[in-house]
């Protein structure tokens, strides 16, 4: 049986033993290798489940949304347990809103291409950190042996050359918040974006905005990103973003010592919001 | 019964987007959170020429612009009553007479005058929403003798929430045939009137029957709205015959940025005054 | 008249000077779009669309509409700008200038004519390459587009293999090809026939739309969506905006930007009131407006079939699959 015949006949039971309201998984896109996230609520369509290595999209988010509805069962790989994880530890959902069948990942592959995801590649994480059952074995798959590789290659750049870097990252920017709205951090009732009485962010297109804004998200969830990838994947632009976040965690990490966020749901409060009289304090 | 026709589209003008600077020249207190602005050129004539129930886009340079019915206008200043809702509204009350403030428009429709003329008037709104009415009611104090009955149905949460008071108990109960019914939310110390919701009290009213020579014109909040049409229909009226004017986000005025559609319609171009009737008929998200 | 595709970047280099800006498709940092051509750019006539449609050459994402200060009396003066230039975009594809006939709809008709849109849509030159063959994610044939025809187009290039029938089909488009004298030759050939693999129904569906505003098919396409605003912004016929201003101390600028109704706070009033509250109200308009209000207002369908939003859409939420699903409704 493989994986995606287990998730299937789980989420049937599930759904018609009434334990979970409803199901979401993936479904096959249009095209070929395509996939789509699919919200089910009904048993008699966990057959359009699918689970294969073109699943693209990581699911946790949509739990925030669906939970309103009743309780939640899902498929989670690495990237999806920890995005549940952290809407757990963020206090956006209870762990028992969510009943989570585990799969193993090895990596999504792009559609086209056959080539493994950027974010899959740096992944460090495939198999799920919690689960209720696991649908197949782990992957188990090697960590890739450096995590702040990119961030590396920025730090190299001469001041001036990262400034002319960035700018032409942010004169790229559209502006269209796929970055936030697919980020399983980004769960703040209002952004602050949307705040126009207060008006933080100018509506304006132009590096300064833009770079304001991504900035400003980029700390909000410093501490926080499960460093699944999925803002730099949906960007239509190609933004490098996963750069910048990765910046923020290696400096975390510097200043604090070594850590990943949303692996438990035991973990310490974010770095960045709690206080220590040990904290170092080079700027004063 | 066929309904009121309305005029939909009608509005025309050039160069719709570029603000003219007006200045203020009266501000009358209407309520604590209440205000009406009398707007002149700076050369002191009338910014635009408008048709009762128009809109136009009232506001300051550096704050922003927000749309208000036209709630008076002579041949030298139009008026905007402004609720201090938000944050353009917040700075308009901030305003002195004398100040420059920027306005466009004439915008949207109007109140259909002729298509009323020979029919008794009903004008039911509560709060804030008597501005918009009032440009119509004026013009028919205006044109008495083209109008039969005139009746007002006003109602407000509290006595400070009534606008235009003077009008509403000193001048407008003298006008003929013109009978103003007025009613309070909630008990209120100022207050020895009725004290009920507006649909309801609509309900206690001896208005005369419903002939099919009657008008309503509705403006309120969704509630309000909601239950006086159905007290409407319940003794009668046609929906067509029950006029409204509505409210939605704007930017352009024109029917261009998007925001305001109803469906496949624009508030601010296509509308803002409809027949109850032609609403049932949209895709309306309002 | 026919180009042949050889003598294709020699006319472009003609065609560049100081009076007006020339505009082809080409990658630019990554990001495919439409780019003012210099020197040191190579056009890319072979991607069938950019990733960027080319709305902005006529509606751009920031515009500033006005700047305003403060005279020595103290009194507010309005300053007004006209940024237009003259423009000329070679290497438009039928879809594309098919969103042009929608913008035109919306910014020059009834009643109002929208000055900005205006100035630059007068001073904008069309050069419109068929397509000899289609994206994946192309379906503009079942949008009533033909992919080797732009009828609103200055000057039509019909793909034939190696060479383009060269089709003048304004004054200006004859004025424009009248220069190309050196480059064209006398000639017509059979343009190649564009083959697209995606394919939907429109057949039925603006009427059935109407009476499905309260249909769950809503709920169910939008609780996959994030409500971010790619889909809008990558549109060649989205068109929706905002007004706000810059302000230094006493004067500022006025400027109008892109909106999305994806956005929450595209349609949140000043009380707090939202009347698209959720995606649901969100993504339906969304696709009304695409797919009925804009044909019942306009007589046309705001969807061209470009395929971007297909292309681009995070969570590949899927405009045909929505028409096919509404088309299978019994």
């Amino acid at each position: 049986m493989t994986a995606q015949d287990t998730i299937r006949a789980r989420a049937r039971e599930l759904l018609e033993n009434g334990e979970v309201t409803t199901f979401i998984g993936w479904e096959s896109g249009r095209f070929e290798n395509q996939t789509t996230p699919l919200v089910i609520t009904d048993a008699s369509d966990a057959d359009k489940l699918v689970c294969n290595e073109y699943c693209v999209n990581t699911l946790a988010k949509y739990a925030r949304d669906v939970v309103t509805r009743g309780k939640v069962g899902m498929v989670v790989r690495g990237c999806d347990s920890r995005g549940i994880v952290r809407l757990i530890n963020d206090q956006v959902i209870n762990r028992e809103d969510v009943y989570l069948i585990g799969v193993g990942c090895a990596g999504v592959r792009d559609r086209k291409t056959g080539e493994l995801l950027k974010k899959c590649a740096e992944c460090r994480h495939g198999d799920p950190v919690i689960c209720d059952e696991m649908a197949g074995d782990a992957a188990g798959r090697p960590q890739p042996s450096e995590r702040f590789k990119e961030v590396h290659e920025v730090e190299l750049m001469t001041q001036p050359e990262r400034s002319r870097y960035f700018e032409g990252v942010y004169a790229k920017c559209i502006r269209c918040y796929a970055c936030r709205d697919v980020c399983p951090c980004c769960t703040c009732r209002e952004c602050f974006v949307d705040q126009r009485r207060e008006n933080w962010v100018g509506k304006q297109n132009n590096v300064a905005e833009n770079r304001f804004y991504s900035l400003t998200r980029v700390m909000h969830i410093a501490d926080r990103c499960i460093e699944c990838g999925e803002c730099e994947r949906a960007c239509p632009m190609g933004l490098p973003l996963m750069k910048l976040n990765r910046k923020v965690i290696k400096d975390l990490n510097d200043l604090f010592g070594e850590f990943e966020s949303s692996m438990t749901l035991d973990e310490e409060p974010g770095k960045l919001i709690t206080y220590d009289l040990v904290d170092c304090e080079e700027f004063m | 019964m066929s309904g009121i026709e309305i005029a939909h589209g009608c509005a025309k003008g050039e160069r719709p987007l570029i603000p003219q600077v007006c200045r203020v020249v009266e501000i009358t207190q209407e309520t604590p959170d209440v205000k009406s602005f009398r707007l002149q050129t700076l050369d002191g004539r009338k910014p635009f020429d408008c048709q009762p129930g128009q809109l136009g886009m009232f506001g300051l340079l550096a704050y922003g612009e927000c749309m208000f019915v036209v709630s008076a206008q002579s041949d030298e200043w139009v008026q905007f009553t402004v609720k201090k809702v938000g944050l353009v509204t917040e700075q308009l009350h901030a305003l002195s007479v004398g100040d420059e403030v920027s306005l466009r428009g004439p915008y949207g429709n109007w109140w259909p005058v002729e298509a009323c003329k020979g029919k008794d008037m009903l004008f039911i709104s509560g709060g804030i929403g008597l501005p918009p009415v009032r440009s119509f009611l004026l013009y028919c104090l205006e044109h008495r003798e083209d109008f039969g009955r005139i009746d007002l149905v006003y109602s407000g949460s509290k006595y400070d929430d009534l606008v235009f008071k003077e009008q509403l108990f000193d001048i407008w109960p003298n006008e003929p045939d013109m009978h103003v019914h007025v009613s309070l939310y909630h008990e209120d110390p100022q207050w020895d009137g009725p004290v009920a919701y507006t649909a309801p009290f609509l309900e206690t009213l001896e208005l005369g029957p419903e002939d099919g020579n009657r008008v309503a014109v509705l403006c309120g909040g969704p509630s309000l709205s909601r239950t006086c049409r159905e007290a409407l229909v319940g003794v009668g009226f046609d929906e067509g015959h029950i006029i409204t004017t509505l409210e939605m986000r704007m930017k352009c005025g024109v029917g261009k940025c998007g925001r305001c559609n109803m469906g496949g319609h624009f508030i601010c171009l296509d509308g803002p005054i409809f027949t109850l009737e032609e609403i049932a008929s949209m895709h309306s998200d309002v | 008249m026919i180009l042949t595709k050889q003598n294709l970047m020699p006319l472009l280099r003609n065609l560049t000077g100081a009076e007006r800006d020339v505009f082809v498709p080409t990658q630019v940092d990554g990001v495919s779009k439409f780019a003012l051509m210099d020197k040191g750019t190579v056009p890319d006539f072979e991607q069938v669309n950019t990733t960027m449609p080319p709305k902005d050459l006529l509606f751009p994402q920031t515009q500033k509409m006005y700047h305003f200060d403060v005279d020595a009396n103290g009194s507010y003066r309005i300053h007004e700008y006209d940024e237009s230039r003259e423009q000329l975009v070679f290497g438009i594809r039928p879809c594309d200038m098919r969103s042009i006939v929608c913008l035109d709809e919306v910014f020059l008709t009834k009643g109002f004519v929208d000055e900005f849109y205006a100035n630059a849509r007068e001073k904008l030159t069309c050069v419109c390459i068929g397509c000899a063959s289609a994206a994946e994610t192309c379906f503009c044939a079942s949008m009533d587009v033909d992919p080797q025809l732009a009828p609103n187009a200055d000057v039509m290039l019909q793909d034939c293999g190696d060479v383009y029938n060269v089709i003048a089909q304004t004054p200006k488009g004859e004025v424009e090809v009248a220069a190309w004298a050196p480059f064209v030759e006398e000639g017509v050939v059979e343009p190649v026939t564009c083959e697209q693999s995606l394919a939907v129904s429109m057949e039925g569906v603006v009427d059935k739309l109407e009476g499905m505003y309260d249909h769950p098919i809503w709920d169910n396409l939008s609780i996959k969506c994030l409500n971010c605003g790619t889909c809008t912004y990558l549109c060649p016929t989205c068109h929706c905006f905002d007004i706000s201003q810059d302000m230094r101390r006493k004067d500022g600028v006025r400027f109008r930007c892109w909106d999305s109704c994806m956005f929450s706070e595209y349609t949140m009033m000043a009380g707090g009131h939202n009347p698209r509250p959720e995606k649901l109200e969100r993504v339906r308009n969304r696709f009304m407006h695409k797919l009925n209000f804009f044909e019942r207002r306009y007589g046309m369908s705001l969807c061209v079939g470009c395929g971007r939003c297909v292309e681009k859409c995070p969570v590949a939420l899927d405009i045909t699959r929505l028409i096919d699903d509404v088309a299978a409704i019994g």
